[in-house]
């Protein structure tokens, strides 16, 4: 056994440049738009990783396994016998009135009764050394790849700290997601549906299909006749496909299903999904799992379904619907995180502490007249992390994005995408807002 | 596999000739330079193989434009940026290692454009686009796949060489290698040939003689190489 | 018990060739406990292959997908039903009960709401249905031409007049704010020559019929052709296709008969 000390990350601080080169050279690249133009980013790579030791990353583990079952069940039971609801664990409004419940999706059973095929659940750690889940992401989580290829980077770039430091070999992830899409596959090419070159996680896309052996695809290179999804090849023959990993959302998946003036779906492709021909991951429908008001719910989902005491948890949530919380919440307003769950994004978060006291009053009596439209958080210390800033470290924030796949078994990818802010005073780590990444290091014992 | 789109057929094709574009056009252009050495000139030839205006004070404005300006469509920068574009959603076909090559060719050009002595600068992008060569070889296994890519470059090569009034010799080597290459296609996908448009070329191109006469219909029978009859 | 023999058909013509044509038809009516398909025939031209599932409402889709050029796409249906209007079905799904796309209220619908329920004396909700429709009857007009099929109940209100669509709608968007669950239902009736649209709304456990633009409850004379939330969930046909034409053309008749 190796010894466990704090890595020395020296070499791989020399060679940020090169990684950062090589990063350039490989595409990693996330587009976006602004002002009605479309451009390419590089997404700044970081070269001081966050290190998770073996214990608390087999804690970590256990617990995201087992909110990821929970989810699941939760999932297959809503679009079924909605016992939860009966049993009076969730109040039937909050299901209702999210806007990723889909109707249309009640009764169908996905093959293996899999709904979240690859969860993005994105955790904290506290200063309490405490790791907190801030949410969950079943619809088309992103960013997997982004670490992925950094690490065959910074394995050239630190040869010395991955020959002393143990650290569990995450390039397994590709095969993580054959595994995961074959085990849903009804018979079938894989394929990755993408919305095309301009979508911002293109990268992700393509390269993911390049690692996967899948093919890339758009939705009119597609079709479904007799209940079967088919791809267009360019000789006039068509391919079937038998699991489909698409990267659009939910509304505009199937036009005949779902938003009609939709140009990037596939017609029909829930009458095939509903009748077993092709496993879509993740399933259509999964937001209503990962939906603001229900993420209060996840850790009575634990005790629901599977008679366990949550391993991690959430950060502390009050829903203003309930009596008792709705008091804590306006007598503590000032100082708590409000979200509103009508909104999508990060649009509707608002921290107490940056409001006036006209402002504060105007949101209480919002709380007051529509109770279920919002949730409080306390707000959590982060445990800030060492970020190269021109030559110097200093102290950001950072979340982690772990991804747990759901195939046969429940695995989490024994890595993650740590996304920090370069801003020092903001909690927003999000990509699109100039943030960059890190490596995140497992060790192994 | 067979499962190639149509829209991926036609960016394996297109990559295939702005690739050799670039590597044709920039080839020419340094042949052009070393004749500038000598004239005062010496680029009007190159502009009259195009019927290109010449909008161009000195030899200088007229290299920079044909290397690095982008918003000229005949220049060596317009060319990789289109190969890039037709490269980025190939990369499950061609490997991300290939298509890295692009990036860092564009990297390499415009490192060129600053650079003291320009030719020496454009040296390496030779070595890059020779990599991006040996990359679509020993990466794609797929062979169909491949000799989409090579049928666009053989057919860029064959234009720009009727076109700039290359030698007999090197002219038909070239088009004896496009026909190998337009054989290997399957029928009933869009890069097969047309019966007609080959039989002109192998006509023209057959014989010293025609070729000396009728390289401009060649370049139209070209062209239309893959029109379906 | 009475047996009705039922006829549909829609003619859809394009101005220009159309291809790669993928539909989805609700057409068949579903086989319930208030409705018996002694026998229904469809037939679609130009002749396709179809498949037939059940979706999360339980209405019977029919999915097709056309690939070569052709200018129309024409469907019919034929059969006969028994329809029971003694009994009722039992169906329940939650979402019934909330506002869904076409039925979100505005603030107009809303005063509507709070005026009608002001003056309820009852709490009966077959009586209240009654009331509400009584409502909507004084304060909005049948008229053809005013609304389309993408319009809301909070548009249709605000014109002032539609069809049984929008009579549904509103209707739908009145009883969801009284927390009475209740559904669209796209189907057939004898007074009608296109198809006509209702509502069900849900009692003691079961489902019970109510024409808005007719102001009456449902008898034996209807027939139920597809259900859900509201339109959307109902559209009798949906579809998408290719080519360069710039108009369509649908042509629907409807004919019911006492068998």
């Amino acid at each position: 056994m190796k010894e466990i000390t704090t890595p020395d990350f020296t070499e791989a601080i020399g060679n940020a440049n090169e990684i950062n080169e090589l990063l350039r050279r490989y595409g990693v690249k996330f587009g976006i738009y602004k002002n009605g133009e479309f451009r390419e980013q590089f997404f700044p790579f970081d070269p001081i990783p966050r290190v998770i030791d073996a214990e608390q990353f087999a804690d970590i583990e256990k617990g995201l396994i087992q909110r990821v079952d929970a989810l699941n069940s939760f999932l297959y039971d809503i679009y079924h016998d909605k016992k939860i609801v009966r049993d009076g664990i969730i109040p039937e409004d909050f299901i209702y009135i999210s806007s990723g419940y889909l109707a249309q999706c009640e009764g169908i059973t996905p093959k293996n009764k899999i709904y979240s095929h690859i969860s993005g659940i994105d955790l904290v750690q506290g200063k309490d050394g405490e790791w907190y889940i801030l949410e969950d992401n079943l619809r088309i989580p992103s960013g997997a790849s982004y670490p992925l290829i950094a690490r065959e980077l910074t394995r050239i770039a630190s040869p010395d700290a991955f020959r002393k430091n143990n650290i569990v070999d995450n390039r397994n992830y590709a095969d993580l997601l054959r595994e995961t899409m074959e085990y849903v596959n009804c018979g079938g090419v894989r394929a990755i549906l993408t919305p095309g070159r301009y979508n911002a996680a293109y990268f992700e896309h393509s390269y993911l299909a390049e690692h996967t052996g899948s093919i890339l695809v758009r939705s009119d290179e597609l079709f479904v006749e007799n209940n079967i999804l088919w791809h267009k090849t360019y000789s006039g023959e068509k391919t079937r496909i038998g699991v489909l990993y698409r990267r659009i959302s939910d509304e505009y998946l199937d036009p005949l299903t779902f938003l009609p003036e939709s140009l990037i779906g596939i017609p029909n492709l829930m009458e095939a999904y509903r009748s077993g021909n092709v496993g879509i991951i993740n399933a259509p429908g999964n937001g209503v799992a990962d939906d603001k008001g229900i993420y209060y719910f996840v850790p009575k989902m634990i005790k629901y379904y599977l008679g366990e005491e949550p391993i991690l948890k959430n950060a502390p949530t009050y829903l203003p619907f309930y009596e008792d919380d709705r008091k804590y919440v306006i007598d503590n307003l000032s100082r708590l995180v409000i979200k509103d769950v009508a909104e999508a994004g990060g649009y509707g978060v608002v921290f107490g502490s940056d409001l006036t006291a006209e402002k504060l009053g105007d949101l209480k009596d919002m709380i007051l007249s529509q109770p279920r439209r919002f949730i409080a958080q306390e707000v959590i210390d982060f445990l800030d992390l060492p970020i190269l800033d021109e030559g110097e470290t200093v102290m950001r924030k950072a979340d982690l994005r772990a991804f747990v796949l759901s195939g046969e078994t429940t695995r989490v990818w024994a890595s993650g995408l740590t996304r920090f802010s370069r801003n020092p005073d903001s909690f927003v780590v999000n990509s699109s807002q100039g943030g960059g990444f890190k490596d995140t290091w497992v060790r192994s014992l | 596999m067979g499962t190639i789109s149509l829209e991926h057929s036609d960016c394996l094709y297109w990559l295939g000739r702005y690739t050799e574009r670039v590597f044709t056009t920039l080839k020419a252009l340094q042949e052009t330079y070393d004749n500038m050495l000598d004239k005062n000139i010496g680029y009007e030839e190159y502009l009259g193989y195009f019927d290109l205006p010449d909008n161009y004070d000195n030899s200088g404005e007229f290299l920079r434009s044909f290397l690095f300006d982008k918003g000229n469509f005949s220049s060596v920068a317009y060319s990789l940026e289109r190969a890039y574009d037709n490269g980025i959603v190939l990369r499950e076909d061609i490997s991300t290692e290939a298509f890295s090559f692009l990036q860092v060719a564009k990297d390499t050009l415009k490192n060129a454009e600053n650079a003291k002595n320009t030719r020496f600068a454009l040296l390496p992008l030779e070595d890059v686009l020779y990599g991006f060569w040996g990359c679509i070889a020993d990466n794609i296994y797929d062979e169909e796949i491949k000799n989409i890519i090579y049928c666009g470059k053989s057919t860029e090569r064959l234009d720009l060489y009727l076109r700039m009034k290359y030698p007999y010799d090197e002219v038909n080597k070239e088009f004896e290698r496009l026909c190998i290459r337009l054989h290997r296609v399957p029928k009933n996908t869009p890069y097969r040939y047309n019966t007609k448009f080959l039989s002109d070329l192998v006509e023209i191109i057959g014989e010293e003689n025609e070729y000396d006469l009728n390289s401009g219909k060649a370049v139209s029978s070209l062209e239309r190489l893959f029109e379906s009859a | 018990m009475k047996r009705i023999d039922f006829y549909f058909s829609t003619k859809l013509t394009f101005d220009d060739y159309v291809h790669e044509h993928s539909f989805a038809l609700r057409v068949i009516p579903p086989e319930t406990r208030t409705q018996h398909i002694v026998n229904c025939e469809l037939s679609i031209s130009p002749i396709t292959a179809v498949n037939q599932t059940v979706d999360a409402f339980g209405n019977n889709v029919t999915a097709g997908y056309i690939k070569g050029d052709h200018r129309f796409l024409d469907f019919e249906i034929r059969g006969t039903a028994e329809t029971y209007c003694s009994r009722h079905n039992t169906d329940y799904m939650p979402c019934y009960l909330y506002q869904s796309h076409f039925t979100k209220p505005s603030d107009e619908l809303k005063a509507l709401y709070e005026q009608a329920a002001a003056v309820l004396q009852t709490e009966n909700v077959s009586d209240k249905v009654a009331h509400f429709s009584e409502v909507l009857s004084n304060n909005f007009t049948y008229q053809k031409n005013v609304t389309t099929a993408h319009t809301t109940a909070a548009e249709a209100f605000a014109a002032g007049a539609g069809v049984c669509q929008d009579f549904s709608h509103i209707m739908l968007s009145l009883l969801r704010m009284d927390g009475i669950p209740c559904r669209y239902i796209a189907g057939l009736a004898f007074c009608d020559g296109e198809t006509h649209a209702w509502v069900e709304y849900f009692e003691d456990g079961c489902w019970k019929g109510f024409d808005p633009a007719n102001n009456c409850p449902v008898n034996e004379d209807y027939l139920v052709l597809s259900q859900g939330r509201d339109f959307d969930d109902c559209a009798i046909d949906r579809g998408v296709m290719f080519g360069s034409y710039t108009r369509q053309l649908q042509l629907v008749r409807s004919v019911m008969k006492a068998g």
